[in-house]
């Protein structure tokens, strides 16, 4: 099936790209790794009249180690993220939730960037003409109810992103630009938790940087992912967990973020009151697993239903908590 | 048993050096001269009349060059059988699923077409739809055939011996309902047509099949054109699985759009089409009532089976059938009853599929293992009590010639560490198995049965010709082996012209299992004729008998006296300059019963023989998860005699992932109403490569009379008995019995926990 | 609607080429460059049909516009036989029964080149995770691990 006629403009700089987006603004989408926009472009869900592909904007890409944080540019590929020993190193959540991305020829273009910024997604939404056209449009296709939960007013669809959890588990921010300005969020702040309009990024700005600090001291992190299979997949859901350790031993900071249940990552605030000020071997797994359980509320818009992946929101963000202390222990904590 | 050079080793397939270097063409490949791109309007609707279908919009598109609706068509219904003759290819009427075809266009290119698409204009008047067996049998539901009530397609009714004396004889009985959702063939090729006419009104069309011969003869009767002028063609094909037998309407489409825009036209479909708009597996309820004796012999058994067809008939009466055939081949049993129902709803056609009916298959099994636990009989000793023997006649009056059955069961068991390992292993261990059989064919009257014929250069080379059509399975190697052995040639001396429809003659097709039994023998009876020509001629020359003769390795020889021995090639020149040319001729018919009917007389010899397997499989479930870790398979069939060890194994391991790992872990459709929901590869699950365990290949051989070399079939049955131990283990595994269809991971906690809240 | 002048280096050829933007790589491969080896099956990237090396690298050719892989050197399944003499990997799939019907073959032997390539003596586990994203409906992927085994560095060595 060929792609929807558009005209395309291929900048060689982020100065160039960022001219584009202000000359087109509105009427201009962002080609990056293309691994998720072209599927979207294929099934007809947008139809640009411009597309602007980055594969040429050589400063959009690239790890740099600053001082106390890493700054990784948006176009920097999957593959350089897990291939890269200074954030399996420091990040080891960020390198496993790039490692576990669909395919490694998936991972070859897709970039952080476009995997951040990713659209959410849902079985009744994610369709072919074909297929979509033969049901009034769903909410997140602008009409009027949900095709998932039948006559809902609330968009469900799913972010599943891998990488945000873990960005979000590790404090990263987005650095944003457009013409004459530039804003730094919390990644947190790229979601507005609605599922129809899911991401905060304005169509004329671009995402040009993550940052992700460098934490002090000895800490942990890891990501698990649920899919059915070795490769290819979405996840089901995931969590992202990371830990850091006071000089006393105890644990000072926990952060626990749910991925795949909703519109946005889920921060689990609930769960850090049984991490934190416990020594590792005290942490209340039981407990803040529970918490990232009664946290979620997945609906049946995946392929396996939403009660079950609700059960196992507990059982992975239980196994990320054992990986995060596990990976505090390797540290020498 | 003359010692074989060629035939039974593993030799390299003629056709994949071509396949890897991208040379092989498959249709979408093609590439004709003005080759116009056509796309196919279809219904958004599950179940409408249609009023009126508006084309000038499209016609007036430049770049378009050809738009045909019902009007451009015969009207006439397509159906396998004169009973079952219900489908309009590009309706007038009304259309029954979500991707019906109700136009077609071709132009320049794809973005034409797909414009002119948006320019065609349907007025539908919307019908109340069923999309459920349940929806569409209650009384006073719409009908979607109006000669069908109840929207039953087909009632398979079988009754042997009396079931209820029977039940009243047995020493235990139980009922179990089991079910699945559809499966998808997921051919790796997506269906393609590219059709050409001539000016004389000659049709070259190519398309993925399994059976030429059985598209043409449609195509004929559809476009109303003598069988001379249909040419189906050779072309390489991308799998088929049971889904590419029947003829299509983007066969019929393509050919009109090519008729009328005098130019060649292909369609290519998207993998959504593939998945909608040409066949699914059936989704079906069994249930299953089972006698036994004391010692778990089976005494009685009575099925009830609802399948859910889609649409339009298909391979109805014959998908309807199999499940229960391929059980009542497979074990014994006095006392059977079977009712199967294929139901109509206005979901996309459902036709057969490698696996036929998980549900049927898995139920019985695992219903054996069931009972086998009350009784305190293992798994494996339940089969082979109750496990098909040589000799037999089955319940519907097939002999079985040769089987060797209790041989796979002993061999699997033996190398699978059966006996270490039943009932020792740790927690969220398991281990199952089994059993299934296939037949080699059925009764498929004037199409039946295959003819080859072999002509020879004078260089001592030759070139079979034969209608059998090979899928990926190596059907074409198959045919140089056996060409090769007879005639005492080397494979790279024999050369092959298949499954083209104007220069073969006509055979069954490859999709009932039946191109080795039928196809492979024809050739080996062109090869002997061939032989007997050359030998007559090269025993003058040898001043010998014919019959003391034998040839290999491009000589022909007198046995036992190797240096009495002249070549082949000069056999055929000496022929040659006596004005005397050699040919081989030799055709193959299946000793069927003709009066075999699916639906009014299901009784008599089905095929000539059958093949018989078991597979077992090892797993680690995780309790927390329900995901399932398979640890390691053995597949193991009779196929009479292994013509290519190497190949059967690739149809073993083949089967083990799509009838097991597929099948029973991650494969099923999701449905909103009639709207396909996972159409592709990113939503609808297959196994991927390190998903996969090691498979053990367990050839097991019971030399049947008269397949070629004692050669049956190799490609369906290990994907059932993958199936049916895939479920087996995992309910061994978990110490619970699941009969929801695919185990999927959800399914494995929810039974968990309901064990936990019994206990 | 204006085309573009983009040249594609394919197979160490230079090709120029004037294409519209929204046509992808894997079109312009197979209908303007008649190179049909790399293959539509799914149409999403989640098969691996469509696969050509980039750079020496696999990717999906249905992901990437043809005006993207301007600059780029893009190596296709018939740039692997040498001189009409099969790559090794080709001949080890067909020597090991590697493929059946053929059709997921060519990306098949183009990301197992990239895996030995840049890791020349696997382990099966690294043979099956670099082949995850390549989809065979056919084999169950046994044959398909044998014969990447029997190409590799190791492979060959032992015979």
């Amino acid at each position: 099936m060929r792609l929807p006629l558009f005209q395309c403009l291929s900048p060689r700089s982020t100065k160039e790209a960022l001219e584009i987006l202000d000359r087109y603004k509105g009427r201009v989408k962002i080609i990056a790794g293309g691994t998720d926009i072209i599927n979207r472009l294929r099934q007809r869900l947008l139809s640009p009249q411009y597309a602007m592909t980055l594969k040429g904007v050589s400063d959009l890409r690239g790890i740099k180690r600053k001082k106390g944080h890493f700054l990784i540019s948006a176009a920097t590929t999957l593959r350089e993220i897990v291939e890269s020993p200074d954030i399996a190193g420091f990040a080891a959540a960020i390198a496993e939730s790039a490692g576990l991305v669909a395919a490694p020829p998936i991972r070859n273009v897709a970039t952080v960037g476009g995997n951040l910024l990713q659209n959410t997604r849902c079985l009744y939404y994610n369709q072919s003409e074909l297929v979509r056209k033969a049901a009034p449009p769903c909410l997140k296709q602008g009409g009027k109810s949900c095709a998932a939960l039948k006559g809902g007013t609330r968009c469900f669809s799913v972010y599943q992103g891998d990488l945000a959890p873990s960005l979000i588990a590790f404090d990263a921010r987005v650095v944003l630009k457009k013409a004459g300005l530039a804003r730094t969020i919390p990644v947190l702040d790229l979601f507005s938790r609605n599922g129809r309009h899911p991401l905060t990024i304005g169509d004329d700005e671009i995402l040009t940087d993550i940052i992700v600090p460098i934490p002090k001291g000895a800490y942990g992190s890891s990501y698990q992912k649920l899919r059915l299979r070795s490769g290819l997949e979405y996840p089901l859901v995931s969590s992202s967990v990371f830990l850091s350790l006071s000089k006393e031993g105890v644990i000072d900071r926990a952060r626990v973020v749910v991925g795949a249940v909703g519109p946005a990552p889920t921060v689990v605030e609930g769960a850090a009151a049984f991490l934190v000020g416990k020594r590792p071997a005290e942490a209340d797994v039981e407990k803040a697993a529970e918490s990232a359980f009664s946290a979620s509320r997945p609906i049946d818009n995946l392929a396996l239903p939403g009660s079950y992946r609700r059960k196992m929101v507990k059982v992975f963000t239980k196994r990320a908590i054992e990986g995060a202390l596990l990976s505090l222990r390797k540290a020498g904590a | 048993m003359k010692e074989l050079s060629v035939v039974g080793k593993s030799t390299k397939r003629v056709d994949t050096s071509a396949k890897a270097t991208g040379e092989a063409l498959f249709t979408a490949d093609l590439s004709l001269p003005r080759m116009l791109v056509a796309k196919v309007k279809r219904s958004p609707h599950a179940h409408a009349r249609i009023l009126r279908v508006d084309t000038s919009g499209a016609e007036r598109l430049p770049g378009v060059r050809a738009v045909v609706t019902s009007g451009d068509s015969t009207g006439e219904k397509w159906g396998v059988f004169r009973y079952t003759q219900d489908q309009a290819f590009l309706p007038s009427d009304k259309v029954r699923f979500i991707g019906e075809e109700v136009a077609a266009v071709a132009a320049v290119d794809e973005d034409t077409a797909a414009a002119a698409l948006d320019l065609i204009t349907v007025e539908y008047e919307e019908l109340p739809a069923v999309f459920t067996i349940d929806e569409a049998m209650k009384p006073g539901a719409v009908l979607i055939h109006e000669h069908n009530p109840g929207n039953i397609n087909v009632h398979v009714k079988i009754d042997v011996g009396d079931v209820g004396k029977g039940f009243a004889a047995s020493y235990y009985v139980r009922e179990d309902t089991f079910s699945a959702p559809e499966e998808s063939y997921f051919q790796t090729e997506p269906y393609a047509v590219v059709a050409q006419f001539d000016n004389s009104g000659n049709l070259d069309i190519w398309m993925p099949n399994a059976g030429p011969h059985l598209k043409a003869k449609p195509l004929s009767n559809l476009l109303k054109m003598p069988l001379n002028k249909v040419r189906v063609r050779k072309i390489t094909i991308g799998g088929a699985f049971g889904g590419r037998s029947e003829i299509s309407p983007a066969d019929v489409i393509c050919a009109l759009l090519a008729r009328k825009a005098r130019q060649p036209v292909k369609i290519t479909y998207t993998r959504e089409e593939n998945s909608i708009a040409t066949r699914q597996a059936h989704s079906m309820t069994t249930t299953i009532k089972t006698g036994v004796d004391r010692e778990g012999r089976v005494l009685s058994r009575d099925i009830t089976c609802h399948m859910d067809g889609g649409a339009y008939s298909s391979t109805g009466p014959i998908a309807t059938s199999v499940p229960f055939l391929c059980m009542e081949q497979a074990y014994r049993m006095e006392n059977v009853r079977y009712n199967g129902y294929r139901v109509f709803t206005n979901k996309p056609i459902r036709g057969m599929f490698r696996t036929h009916g998980r549900a049927f298959a898995c139920g019985i099994d695992l219903q054996l293992d069931l009972i086998g636990s009350e009784l305190g009989i293992d798994p494996v000793t339940m089969r082979l009590r109750n496990a098909r023997q040589a000799g037999d006649y089955t319940p519907t009056r097939s002999l079985v010639p040769s089987c060797g059955m209790t041989e796979t069961i002993e061999k699997t068991a033996e190398q699978a560490g059966w006996k270490e390992k039943w009932g020792k292993l740790p927690p969220f261990h398991g281990i199952g198995i089994g059993c299934n059989s296939v037949q080699t064919g059925f009764p498929m009257g004037i199409r039946g049965g295959s003819t080859a014929f072999i002509k020879f250069n004078e260089d001592g080379g030759a070139t079979v010709i034969s209608g059998v059509v090979d899928n990926g399975q190596g059907n074409e190697n198959m045919i140089v082996q056996i060409a090769a052995e007879e005639l005492g040639l080397l494979p790279e001396d024999i050369q092959i012209i298949t499954a083209d429809t104007e220069v073969t003659p006509s055979d069954p097709g490859s999709y009932s299992m039946c191109e080795t039994f039928i196809g492979g023998n024809a050739v080996r009876l062109a090869a002997i004729d061939a032989k007997e020509k050359l030998f007559q001629v090269a025993a003058r020359a040898l001043e010998a008998k014919p019959g003391e003769l034998t040839a290999r390795d491009r000589r022909i020889f007198v046995k036992g006296e190797p240096e009495r021995s002249i070549p082949v090639g000069r056999v055929i020149r000496m022929a040659l300059s006596k004005g005397q040319s050699i040919a081989g001729e030799g055709s193959y018919w299946p000793k069927v019963d003709p009066r075999r009917e699916w639906v009014e007389n299901p009784f008599g010899q089905l095929s000539e023989t059958f093949s018989f397997g078991t597979t077992m499989v090892e797993v680690k479930v995780d309790p927390e998860t329900g995901l399932v870790d398979v640890l390691e398979a053995w597949a193991s069939q009779d196929v009479g005699f292994a013509l290519n060890p190497k190949v059967i194994e690739g149809q073993f391991e083949g089967g083990v992932t799509m009838g097991g790992q597929g099948g029973m872990l991650t494969e099923y459709h999701i449905w909103d109403g009639g709207r396909l929901l996972n159409p592709t590869q990113l939503e609808y699950r297959l196994p991927l490569a390190p998903d996969m365990p090691k498979i053990n290949s367990i050839i097991v051989e019971s030399n049947d009379p008269t397949g070629p070399y004692g050669a049956k079939e190799a490609g369906m049955s290990v994907a059932m008995s993958a199936a049916q131990a895939y479920v087996s283990a995992i309910c061994n595994a978990i110490g619970a019995p699941i009969k929801e269809y695919p185990i999927t991971p959800d399914k494995i906690v929810k039974a968990l926990e309901e064990k936990k809240k019994k206990a | 609607m204006e085309k573009h002048r983009v040249t594609l280096r394919v197979n160490g050829e230079a090709y120029d080429l004037l294409t519209y933007p929204h046509r992808t790589l894997l079109e312009v491969l197979r209908e303007d460059l008649h190179l049909t080896g790399a293959k539509e099956s799914c149409g999403e990237g989640a098969c691996g049909s469509c696969t050509v090396l980039l750079d020496g690298a696999p990717v999906r050719s249905c992901l990437l516009l043809a005006i993207e892989a301007e600059g780029r050197e893009i190596t296709t399944i018939e740039g692997l036989a040498a001189g009409g003499k099969l790559h090794p990997l080709q001949e080890a799939f067909v020597e090991h029964h590697a493929i059946q019907c053929g059709f997921c073959t060519p990306g098949m032997i183009l990301t197992a080149k990239a895996l030995l390539d840049a890791t020349p003596e696997p382990t099966e586990e690294e043979i099956r995770r670099a082949l995850s994203g390549n989809i065979c409906r056919c084999t169950g992927y046994a044959k398909i691990v044998d014969a990447v085994k029997a190409a590799s560095a190791g492979g060959r060595k032992s015979g």
